[in-house]
């Protein structure tokens, strides 16, 4: 196992190194330099080399990507080309916005998405089996945005219950703040819950299928023990991996939620960022994102290996 | 009253289109073990299925199920349970699936007293080591807490057996428990099977497809078929005086322990289990029954007494003979006398990586720092091969499952690359083929797998299916192909109609057939085998292997028959090869093989076999056969000095016979002074 922790490790410092040298080299294909994006229309070529200069830009490549990945490495992320502050503070209160509405989704998706797939699993071919597919192939046909935009329609300009856009403060108490996380939440879940539950559906199935089930069953245990102590914790190693890949989906879906729902986040400041080609916060912003979603799948790699015997203890006893 | 332990009445178990077990009664005393004996199909298992439920919501049961007084059958869901590995053990016939993985073995042997018992976990798991040890195993406490991938599958059915004892039930049912074992591992189970039974006053019930198997551990035998018993009584009187037609011939054509010249047939039964029989309609072995006349469609057979205690379905069971013998047996060609070879396997080798690319690097610490090394295993699946194999040869390839037998078929007809050595045919070397050569090498080498279900392409019918190797070769015009499809399946006695068909639509005996005739489309030379008769109930093996030896004969066919069975690859080879871990460590003819074995693996292999010496196998011991004999960790003789470090070669103990053995007395006079010789300085 330890072996095992330590390759998974190696890949994912492997890809996030990748990852930061990609990011730092995409600045460089830009067209316009960073200096002569500072100056803009006051740039002249003495102006530009001065400042190049003071910004290192004239050193050579390779040492200016170790300058800034050194600085990155200790939380200087550099000052944001449009808002004129540094990045990093930004950038953590928008990554914990996102990180909110992000884990309130996972734990969703993991419990309810969960228990959806082995009711679905263990009643198959009867009707909770057949709402759990109704709803997931509704999940599954429709892109998130859409519910989102269906959800806004319904909840804020119908009937007024919930705040259809930005943040809550918990200033104004618990009850209004969590008011404004439901409908993202709601949103970011449901294409994932669709998903995950018709996949712990179908390894539910296969495994109340299975020979060492049929054994347990000849050996006069109780369904409930059946289901629980056998049939599911082999159903949840397929399941795990899942959940983890969900994950970066998530990410993926959490710069559209944010957009819809004007959710001051992660993603919409990466798409902010993008569009004034604010270039220190967008390589902080895809950083952040990147590595996120590599930890995210380590610790995924990490669970599986707990999970799955085979992983867990190695070789051969005898 | 009686006090018969488990008592069957009219029991019928019946699924929508069609009846899986017809009026089957029978007591079980307690202590006895009673075996059934089916083909597959015959409803066997529906028998088990019944007394423990679970057959699913389609099957419909009726009858009675009297189980220490008690109507299974009535019984509530919970009252069931408590009967079920309290009372009633079960063991299934594939141990590497009838673990939970994700749990230790102990833990599930002890989960059923917990459950029933009531035991604390922590005494119930000390029960579970007693258990184990009790089961043979040595380390019983370090299996207790491991992984059941961690257990071979030897182990791993020990291990099921002991979770179905594990509340001393009074009736243990076994549903094939050693069908999925090698015949080594499968002795070793009976033993202890019969060891138990004495031990702990056990019933058993004990299903099988073999007859063979059932000899060695029941006192009552039931011969199934087509849903009904045909046949009961005390297993001597059944296997050595069969009373109906079809447990005689399921006997006869099985092949025994013996070399047979090459004329000889197996005895086979024609035709196959009709899959919705009418036994109100007559006898349902009617079809297939060389006895048959016309009384005995008239109306339906039942259980006759033919001597005391032993009952057959038929009304002339008194008064039959012996199963006919096929009376091929005249056209007696003698011993095989090999010409020039014609495919040569030359010090062939092939080794797998099983950890590569990213898997490979192994991190290690090494003085604090972590460090990464790339270190691909490599594991030689055949390893510096041999054999030679003449026109109109048949070498049989003996060996256990992952021994590397399959692997050595498809290097030598370059289905897969060798890493090392050489495969020449007809003196030409096959890996350097290519172009027009290497379809020419194709066409003359062929195989027939064992897998026939996976083997033809379900959309395909069997004409169609024929039609592609003629195609591919170019060996028929459009015009001649059909009747060409027609000459193939006459070859192998499949009507010409069955060109229509497609495979779901034929049995598995018609389906191996079709997959011979496909095989033999571009007429080749040489044909690997690859346990082409495994996957067949023993009923229809004989007839494969008389069809595989009249096609030698007739079209002068050269095959690689590879098989686990020793009986089988005996009845057809000239030669055998046996094989271990990836070495050949004895060849030599079947009559020497049989007759004077030399290799303690041969011998390990002939006695489960024949199940005569209790093979006192040593626990295998995982450092040995690394570097030297492969076969160091299991074996009697090994001498550590010599066996744990040089690899043995074959070597000669008679013009046809060579063994790979260093303490093998002969072998070693013969090489002494050619093997000191050679070695390099
Ligand atoms: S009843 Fe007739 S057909 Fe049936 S087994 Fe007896 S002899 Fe054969
Ligand atoms: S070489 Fe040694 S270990 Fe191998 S079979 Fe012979 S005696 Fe046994």
């Amino acid at each position: 196992m330890a072996s095992y922790a330590l390759r998974r490790l190696g890949t994912v410092l492997v890809i996030l190194a990748v990852m930061s040298l990609l990011v730092f080299l995409a600045t460089h294909a830009l067209p316009a330099s960073t200096a002569a994006m500072i100056l803009g229309q006051y740039s002249t070529p003495e102006t530009l080399a001065a400042l190049e200069h003071k910004l290192g830009l004239d050193l050579p490549l390779w040492l200016q990507y170790w300058n800034w990945l050194r600085a990155m490495l200790h939380g200087d992320m550099g000052q944001s080309l449009v808002m004129e502050r540094p990045v990093a503070p930004m950038l953590w209160d928008a990554f914990g916005r996102s990180a909110i509405l992000a884990l309130c989704a996972m734990a969703i998706v993991a419990t309810v998405g969960v228990a959806m797939g082995v009711v679905a699993g263990v009643w198959r071919g009867r009707w909770p089996d057949h709402a759990v597919s109704i709803f997931a192939y509704l999940g599954i046909a429709v892109p998130e945005f859409y519910w989102g935009l269906v959800l806004i329609l319904v909840f804020c300009s119908t009937f007024h219950l919930l705040p259809s856009s930005g943040i809550g403060n918990l200033s104004d108490g618990v009850g209004s703040y969590v008011s404004y996380l439901i409908l993202p939440v709601i949103t970011l879940t449901l294409t994932l819950l669709a998903h995950v539950s018709r996949l712990t559906r179908s390894s539910m199935a296969e495994q109340l299928d299975s020979m060492y089930v049929k054994v347990a069953r000849a050996r006069g245990l109780p369904e409930h023990v059946v289901i629980v102590r056998h049939a599911l914790p082999n159903a949840m190693v397929p399941t795990i991996t899942v959940l983890a890949q969900d994950f970066g989906f998530l990410i993926g879906g959490i710069v559209a939620i944010e957009t819809v729902f004007a959710y001051p986040g992660l993603g919409r400041l990466l798409i902010f960022a993008l569009q004034r080609q604010d270039l220190p916060l967008m390589q902080a912003a895809i950083l952040t994102l990147t590595a996120v979603f590599c930890l995210a799948n380590l610790g995924a790699d990490l669970l599986y290996g707990i999970a799955n015997p085979r992983i867990r203890h190695g070789g051969a006893v005898e | 009253m009686n006090d018969a332990l488990l008592e069957i009445r009219n029991l019928t178990v019946r699924y929508p289109g069609t009846t899986a077990v017809r009026d089957v009664a029978f007591q079980l005393q307690p202590g006895e073990a009673l075996g059934i004996v089916g083909e597959s199909g015959s409803g066997k298992s529906s028998i088990a299925g019944a007394i423990l439920k679970s057959l699913g919501a389609s099957a419909r049961i009726a009858g009675e199920i009297a189980f220490e007084g008690r109507d299974l059958l009535r019984l509530s869901r919970a009252d069931h349970r408590a009967v079920l590995g309290r009372r009633i053990g079960a063991v299934f016939q594939d141990p590497f699936t009838a673990l939970n993985p994700a749990r230790r073995v102990g833990g599930q042997i002890a989960e059923p007293m917990v459950r029933h018992l009531g035991a604390e976990p922590a005494h119930a798991m000390q029960r579970a080591i007693v258990l184990l040890r009790d089961m043979g195993i040595h380390r019983a406490e370090e299996v207790a807490h491991a992984f059941p991938h961690q257990l071979s599958g030897g182990m791993k059915q020990r291990t099921l057996i002991a979770a179905a004892l594990a509340c001393e039930p009074s009736l243990l049912i076994l549903d094939e428990p050693t069908t999925a074992l090698d015949v080594t591992v499968e002795a070793q189970i009976l033993r202890l099977l019969a060891r138990l039974r004495q031990q702990k006053r056990v019933s058993l019930l004990f299903i099988s497809h073999n007859l063979g198997v059932v000899r060695r551990l029941c006192d009552s035998v039931a011969v199934m078929y087509a849903s009904q018993f045909v046949e009961l009584g005390r297993v001597g009187d059944v296997l050595e005086q069969p009373a109906h037609p079809y447990s005689k011939g399921l006997l006869a054509s099985r092949p025994s322990l013996r070399a047979a010249s090459r004329g000889s047939r197996l005895s086979a039964i024609q035709g196959q289990m009709p899959s919705a029989p009418r036994p109100e309609a007559g006898c349902v072995f009617a079809a297939r029954c060389p006895f048959a006349e016309p009384r005995c469609t008239g109306g339906e057979q039942s259980l006759i007494l033919t001597a005391p205690g032993h009952a057959a379905r038929c009304w002339k069971a008194k008064t039959l003979g012996d199963w006919p013998r096929l009376a091929v047996e005249g056209t007696d060609l003698g011993e095989f006398r090999p010409g020039n070879a014609l495919v040569n396997t030359n010090r062939l080798r092939k080794s797998f990586t099983m950890r590569r690319g990213m898997a490979a690097w192994r991190p290690s610490l090494a003085n604090r720092w972590p460090r990464f090394r790339y270190q691909p295993t490599q594991v030689a699946a055949v390893d510096g091969v041999s054999l030679t194999i003449s026109p109109g040869e048949v070498l049989g390839l003996v060996g256990e499952s992952g021994c590397g037998k399959s692997t050595l078929g498809r290097l030598a007809l370059r289905l897969l690359n060798c890493t090392d050595g050489s495969v020449e045919f007809d003196g030409a070397d096959v890996g350097r083929l290519s172009g027009t050569d290497l379809s020419a090498f194709r066409k003359q080498a062929q195989i027939v797998f064992q897998n026939v279900g996976s083997s033809l392409n379900p959309r395909l019918s069997v004409g169609e299916a024929l039609e592609r190797p003629l195609v591919l070769f170019g060996l028929a015009k459009p015009r001649e192909r059909r009747q060409r499809v027609e000459e193939l399946l006459e070859m192998v006695r499949l009507p010409a109609s069955y060109r229509l068909r497609y495979p779901h639509q034929l049995s598995g005996g018609e389906r191996q057939r079709v997959a011979i005739a496909r095989a033999l489309a571009s007429e080749p030379r040489f044909v690997v085998c690859d346990e082409p008769v495994s996957a067949l109930d023993v009923s229809v093996q004989a007839a494969i292997v008389n069809l595989l030896a009249d096609l030698r004969d007739r079209f002068g066919l050269a095959y690689l028959f590879i098989s686990h069975d020793l009986a089988v690859v005996a009845q057809i080879s000239d030669r055998v090869a046996v094989m271990y871990r990836g070495r050949i460590c004895e060849t030599g003819t079947p009559a020497e093989l049989l007759a004077a074995p030399r290799h303690p693996y041969t011998r390990l292999l002939l006695a489960a076999a024949a199940d005569e010496s209790p093979t006192a196998e040593p626990s295998a011991d995982i450092g040995a056969g690394a570097t030297g004999c492969t076969f160091a960790s299991r074996c009697p003789r090994r001498l550590p000095s010599i066996c744990d470090t040089t690899v043995p070669t074959l070597r000669p103990v008679t013009s046809a016979h060579a063994v790979a053995c260093h303490l093998d007395p002969i072998a070693k006079q013969q090489c002494g002074t050619i093997a000191t010789a050679s070695i390099p300085p």
